[in-house]
């Protein structure tokens, strides 16, 4: 039967001598016909007579009745339920009394109960249930090339261990943790059914530490991403809302002028070009063609470096899509904030750091830059800096 | 001081912005594509102040602003083309190769004419005030194009 | 003609907001600015025809939508009038105010109403603030809004421990604001006493900053109306929240060079420090009852707090540790629950002034202070350390003091 609004047509109409007040309707002698156009509808008729009620569908015309009511299924049973305006839909024209409408809304509330669209028992769901057949919700098409093993440490009641294999476009759930885990997640497990169900927000679940997370950060938040919905079953289909998923792809040309290209020239030939403000003395870096405190015009280009110091360093647990080419990088890495020798003191510019090198990186630390092996005049002729221990060992 | 006419360190690098997008058409937008889409059937909306009926579908009457959210009216699948322009010029974000003809269509019931393509008729030919009708799409998209075009009657 | 100086005070009139939260699906971007503005209107008791110009803003392209101000004319009611498009990364919300002021003083328009608007959940937010960078140079290296040295600077200066809680102090402080804020985006529940876990556990994005003590990425709108004194002496609904002024500090599109050997004066300093001196401020302690500041994180908050009130050395973190920002405190800061508990980003610096204003109006319901609130500070924050700074106040009694 077609549901509209969580419910039927036919459900109305049925529910009607339940609904029905003898007493109220002593003095009533009417007969009502119903005819509910569309899918899920059908033609009725109620004949109400001295505080008794018949209701009967009607195969051919509605006749003998004294005021019939023409709609369609979807407005009847939105009008019933009072999710559509009962004025609105009359005057719109959607919903059409022969006879004395007014008769009608006055007399209808009065001998019937209002309409309640039937309670769907919520179904209990435990976080085995969700996890043990989460495979069947598996995307492959999401998960090309990843290769990783998953744990779930499920505590309280309804939990357990699970690990959940997702390799070459295959998706499976064994108990118990596996070793080794690319990352595991550990919770209660009404905060995984709940997440799951969508009563619980995941980032707010991650956030204020609900979930607790051992080892690939990044993995824990693309796991979502695999796998579809879980839908509570025989939960109400909610309402369709559409949307649409585009990648917006604009391609750029950046003109480097002639400061920034000289810049780029100077990493050609392994230099760094800063330049110099004349009324404030500072050295620009990368190279700009105007001291913006100053408000003048620079022209001095100086060479600064190669080696440097480190003020600053972050490290970078959490990587975000260059946007660029939309690759994700490594983590951790470090970004270091170097100001170079030569440099006026305020102005660092930020480097990667090699990889290698994080563990022994400190404030004050020196280090050189290291070089692509062809320089060609771009960003991509300087790799970052290295530690430069030699130095530091004098 | 003038600029440097210093050109010899400038180029151009190439590059791209790419980034992603999730449009969500709201539960009426939605409501209005499904209808398309599983009815077979265009929606609009009507203000019973102005008496102006919506198409596509919006929350409030841009008029006087009353909610109109609830009341749905179906318009007709054919209607009168009140305008139309040809585009002549090939890109390839646009849905068709040129020349095609892009219409403003007044649907029988609605008082906004809905933009869709026109095919069938020669763009040398195409005029205002032809009646055209709806042919809906074989495969579905969940967007506008679930209408394919519209041809004359 | 002095600067700064208006043709007339303004005053806001209206204030409209959606919730905020992640999931706006039954929404498209129309609908939810309209749900604003219909706010807004009711809150001042309008309609859409005694409006006469609209200014709309929103971080460009975070949707991927090129001006959508233009798609967004049916909810915003533009069709027909002048509108403005003002963008400016993170300080938006607070430039529309800026801009709506300086629109209503100047005489041209009488009643303008201000949008700012956010709906990441239809696009990519670090991806969007990445691709501000200079693209020759800075765009590989970007992290977005992702940095500990702050973190690191003052875990140097006062000590590990010490700068940890206070960070995690503030955190906490923001999300029980946050509890007591129906339309706050993020509300975990937290409480002190899981200081210590959460400083051990949150996972850390990058160096000490963790992912608590970071803001939200919201959906959603807020609305608000101005006008002038004329027309508020012609009675308004609500009680009349007035600008007094007004100031927006730049500086250049190079971060790195604030994390050198030493760091130039910070745009929140300069800011505050030329916006109370114009205005006889000696000492903003004590004249503000309440500072709704633009937190992006935990960290950023604390540190900014020393910036905005010029204190020196551990005065900030003393004032912390002492509950002086607390909402029943000396100075309370965001009772809103803050840019940590909701960021709709091209909202989010409209909501400082929103939430300032509705605590002088004593509407702000139940994260309202208790004790009067008489003069407020609200700022912005964006682009490469951007300031906006503002001062509102409930009554039309300030003294001029110099404006050269």
């Amino acid at each position: 039967m077609t549901e509209y609004f969580g419910t039927t047509v036919a459900d109305i109409f049925a529910t009607m001598p339940k609904r029905f007040k003898p007493e109220e309707a002593k003095e009533v002698d009417i007969a009502i016909g119903y005819e509910a156009t569309g899918e899920g509808g059908g033609k009725w008729k109620a004949t109400i007579k001295h505080g008794t009620l018949k209701v009967e569908t009607v195969d051919g015309d509605l006749t003998g009745c004294k005021t019939t009511i023409h709609t369609d299924a979807e407005t009847f049973v939105g009008v019933t339920l009072g999710k559509i305006g009962a004025l609105d839909a009359l005057s719109s024209q959607k919903l059409r009394v022969a006879g004395d409408p007014k008769f009608l809304m006055l007399l209808l509330p009065k001998i019937f109960t209002p309409y309640a669209a039937p309670e769907k028992k919520p179904v209990a769901v435990t976080a085995r249930d969700i996890i043990t057949t989460i495979a069947e919700r598996f995307r492959p098409e999401k998960a090309e090339g990843v290769a990783m093993t998953i744990g779930y440490d499920l505590t309280g009641e309804g939990g357990g261990r699970w690990t959940i294999v997702i390799r070459d476009g295959k998706c499976a759930v064994r108990g118990g943790l596996a070793d080794p885990l690319t990352v595991k997640m550990t919770m209660e497990a009404k905060t995984y059914t709940g997440m799951m169900v969508g009563t619980i927000e995941a980032v707010t679940a991650f956030t204020s530490g609900m979930v607790k997370i051992e080892g690939d950060m990044a993995a824990a938040g693309a796991t979502a991403k695999f796998f579809r919905k879980y839908v509570v079953p025989g939960a109400t289909e909610a309402e369709e809302l559409i949307s649409l998923r585009v990648t917006n792809a604009i391609e750029q040309r950046f003109a480097t002028g002639p400061v920034m290209g000289r810049w780029f020239a100077g990493l050609r030939e392994k230099k760094f070009l800063a330049n110099r403000c004349p009324k404030c003395g500072r050295t620009q870096i990368p190279p700009r063609e105007i001291c913006a405190w100053c408000r003048v015009r620079v022209h001095e280009f100086v060479e600064v470096g190669p080696k440097g110091v480190v003020t600053h360093f972050d490290i970078v647990y959490f990587a975000s899509p260059d946007p660029l080419t939309g690759a994700v990088r490594d983590t951790p890495y470090a970004t270091a904030y170097v100001v170079f020798d030569g440099s006026t003191e305020r102005e660092a510019v930020t480097m990667d750091l090699k990889k290698e090198d994080i563990p022994r990186l400190k404030e004050g630390a020196r280090v050189r830059p290291v070089w692509a092996e062809v320089t060609t005049g771009s960003y991509r002729d300087l790799i970052g800096v290295a530690l430069d221990e030699q130095e530091e060992s004098l | 001081m003038t600029m440097q006419e210093d050109h010899k360190d400038c180029f151009v690098l190439e590059g791209k912005m790419a980034l992603p997008n999730q449009y969500f058409a709201g539960r009426l937008g939605s409501r209005f594509l499904i209808a398309i889409r599983d009815r077979k059937k265009i929606m609009g909306l009507k203000c019973n102040q102005c008496g102006k009926t919506f198409v596509p579908p919006r929350e409030y009457c841009e008029k006087c602003w009353t909610k109109i959210a609830d009341n749905w009216v179906e318009l007709g699948t054919e209607g009168e083309l009140v305008n139309f322009t040809v585009v002549r010029y090939g890109d390839r974000h646009l849905p068709k190769k040129p020349p095609y003809i892009l219409g403003q269509i007044r649907l029988d019931g609605a008082d906004t004419p809905l933009v869709h393509i026109v095919e069938g008729i020669d763009p040398r030919e195409v005029e205002s005030g032809i009646r055209v009708k709806a042919v809906f799409a074989a495969k579905t998209t969940n967007t506008i194009m679930d209408i394919d075009h519209f041809e004359p009657v | 003609m002095k600067m700064h100086a208006k043709n007339r005070n303004v005053a806001i009139i209206g204030i409209g907001q959606t919730s905020f939260s992640s999931h706006k699906e039954d929404q498209n971007q129309v609908e939810m600015v309209q749900e604003a503005v219909i706010n807004a209107l009711a809150d001042a008791g309008l309609k859409i025809g005694d409006i006469d110009c609209i200014v709309h803003g929103n971080m460009e392209l975070f949707e991927m939508q090129f001006a959508p101000d233009l798609w967004h004319s049916l909810g915003t009611g533009a069709y027909g009038k002048d509108e403005y498009r003002i963008t400016t990364g993170g300080t938006t919300g607070a430039t529309l105010v800026c801009a709506a002021d300086n629109l209503v003083a100047s005489g041209l328009y009488g009643t303008v109403l201000a949008i700012g608007m956010e709906k990441l959940q239809e696009g990519n937010t670090t991806g969007g603030i990445t691709n501000m960078a200079d693209p020759l140079w800075f765009r590989n290296l970007q992290t977005g809004a992702l940095t500990g040295t702050t973190a690191q600077e003052m875990i140097d200066e006062f000590g590990e421990e010490r700068a940890k809680r206070a960070a995690m102090r503030y955190r906490i402080m923001m999300d029980k604001h946050a509890m007591l804020n129906p339309r706050a985006h993020r509300r975990f529940g937290l409480e002190y006493s899981q200081m210590e876990d959460l400083m051990a556990n949150s996972p850390p994005l990058v160096g000490e900053l963790r992912l608590i003590h970071m803001c939200s990425q919201s959906d959603g709108a807020c609305a608000m109306i101005f006008t002038s004194e004329e027309k508020v002496k012609q009675g308004t609904k609500n009680p009349p929240v007035w600008i007094r002024d007004h100031i927006q500090v730049h500086r250049e599109e190079t971060i790195p060079n604030l994390f050198g050997f030493n760091k130039p004066e910070m745009t929140h300093h300069c800011a505050a420090r030329t916006l109370f001196a114009r205005n006889g401020i000696q000492d903003p302690v004590a004249y503000f009852d309440v500072f709704e500041m633009y937190d992006p994180s935990a960290w950023w908050a604390v540190d900014w707090l020393r910036e905005f009130f010029l204190l020196t050395g551990d005065e900030h973190l003393r004032m912390l540790e002492a509950g002086d920002f607390d909402l029943d405190g000396t100075i309370p800061i965001n009772p809103s629950g803050g840019v940590i508990a909701s960021n709709p980003i091209g909202a989010t610096a409209m909501l400082r002034p929103a939430e300032a204003a509705l605590q002088i109006r004593g509407d702000a319901g139940g994260h309202q202070i208790k004790k009067e609130v008489r003069h407020a500070l609200a700022s912005g924050f964006g682009g490469t350390f951007w300031t906006v700074l503002m001062i509102l106040e409930k009554e039309l009694n300030w003294q001029e003091v110099n404006h050269d």
